[in-house]
């Protein structure tokens, strides 16, 4: 497999790849987004600013189906930001990959000489890849849809919030704790797993040589499909998880 | 596969940066925008909604009007037929009228001079009376004469 840059900068580890996909995913996104709402008219909107007024709606419908709909627009830019990071990030490891061969031991990239002799004296660093193909990454995006959760449960819905701990009964306390903790940890994993799984596999087809075009175009299709879906996933589970911390309906009650 | 817990950092201020820009720069406006637009179609479906009141306000007025204005047609017709009628009964009774009184003063006429003719011919025969007795006076010698000039004088009078 490949190996990514590693560097240790006051004591802390630094991702090169990863820091470096996250920013260019978050260019990708800022850039999209600004040239879509470059020239802004009501009534004779661009291309690009019906594109974006698309996913706006489709995005509002979609918080729509698990929130009251006057409750939606709060966090309607919450849930595009989200969408379209994610599918960015999803789809950024896919067309291409950056590599570097190293054949000397390189401290500061954390390949020491060790490494070098137990892979044939050559290490193969990955320079590119998705953002989210990285569980740390996930993982953080996780923590803010937790938190966040948390946080408005608690500002907006406290008792209820507090009280959905010991539903049905206080016996169940620990379970719902569980749950609370298994939210944002199957978000995590569940996005992270799908886009590696997708880049392992495009470096596992990379392999057949010209053997594995067919494969290739077949698989990268299917990725930008799984990208979108996993996208779209992320975004509807957050805004489900918002919902129930934040929203009480009156049925509940009994 | 390595987990950097500086990854997770750098991924939360990311996105949180990412989040407040595009808030700030892009969704924003956006957002904006398409309110702006559901104003506008608001407003011009309000508008269109007045405007389709009044075009029915102002239709059933002048339907009124034309009504009116049929009424009043048909009224004016109405009068001028009596009118007419009337004014026809009136020149063909003056007509008439004119006709008797032409044929009145026409027998009027007549009679009177028919009259007057009566009446000369009294005086004339009366003259003429008075000049026979004067002649017969005058005369007076025989009978034989006398018989002559009354024939004489008849027969004046008669060609007269």
């Amino acid at each position: 497999m490949h190996l990514f840059p590693i560097v240790n900068f006051m004591g802390f580890d630094f991702d090169l790849a990863a820091i470096f996909a996250i920013l260019v995913s978050c260019v990708i996104t800022f850039v999209v987004a600004r040239l879509a709402v470059r020239n802004l008219s009501v009534d004779n909107p661009s291309k690009m600013q019906n594109f974006m007024e698309w996913v706006t709606e489709f995005i509002h419908s979609t918080i729509a189906s698990s929130m009251p709909v006057h409750k939606v627009r709060p966090y309607l830019a919450l849930g595009m930001t989200l969408i379209m990071f994610i599918f960015i990030s999803n789809l950024l490891g896919l067309p291409f990959l950056v590599v570097t061969d190293a054949h000397h031991p390189i401290a500061w990239l954390g390949i020491t000489q060790e490494y070098l002799d137990s892979h044939g004296g050559s290490a193969h660093i990955a320079w590119w890849k998705s953002p989210t193909a990285d569980l740390a990454v996930t993982s953080g995006l996780a923590l803010v849809v937790f938190v966040l959760v948390h946080f408005l449960g608690l500002k907006t819905n406290r008792k209820h919030y507090l009280k959905h701990y010991l539903h049905p009964y206080p016996v169940f306390l620990p379970v719902n704790i569980i749950e609370t903790f298994a939210k944002p940890l199957t978000l995590s994993l569940r996005l992270f797993a799908n886009i590696y799984a997708g880049e392992v596999l495009i470096s596992t087809i990379l392999m057949m040589g010209f053997g594995g075009i067919p494969f290739m175009i077949a698989w990268q299709g299917f990725s930008i499909f799984v990208g979108a879906i996993q996208a779209f996933l992320f975004t509807v589970l957050t805004m489900v998880y918002i919902s129930q911390a934040t929203v009480h309906e009156e049925h509940e009650e009994h | 596969m390595d987990f950097t817990p500086s990854n997770t950092i750098i991924t939360i201020v990311a996105f949180g940066l990412l989040y407040l820009a595009l808030n700030k720069w892009a969704f924003g406006p956006l957002f904006g925008i398409m309110e702006k637009r559901r104003q506008l179609i608001l407003d011009q479906m309000n508008t269109a909604e007045s405007s389709r009141k009044q075009a029915e306000a102002s239709m059933a007025e002048q339907k009124a009007e034309l009504e009116q204005a049929r009424k009043e047609a048909y009224a004016i017709l109405e009068q001028a037929r009596t009118t007419s009628t009337k004014q026809a009964d009136e020149i063909v009774q003056s007509a008439k009228n004119e006709a008797n009184r032409l044929k009145d003063d026409a027998l009027k006429d007549i009679e009177s001079e028919k009259n007057k003719a009566i009446s000369a011919l009294r005086s004339e025969v009366g003259g003429i009376s008075v000049k026979i007795a004067s002649k017969i006076i005058e005369k007076q010698v025989d009978e034989k004469s006398q018989e002559q000039l009354v024939g004489q004088y008849l027969k004046e009078v008669g060609s007269k």
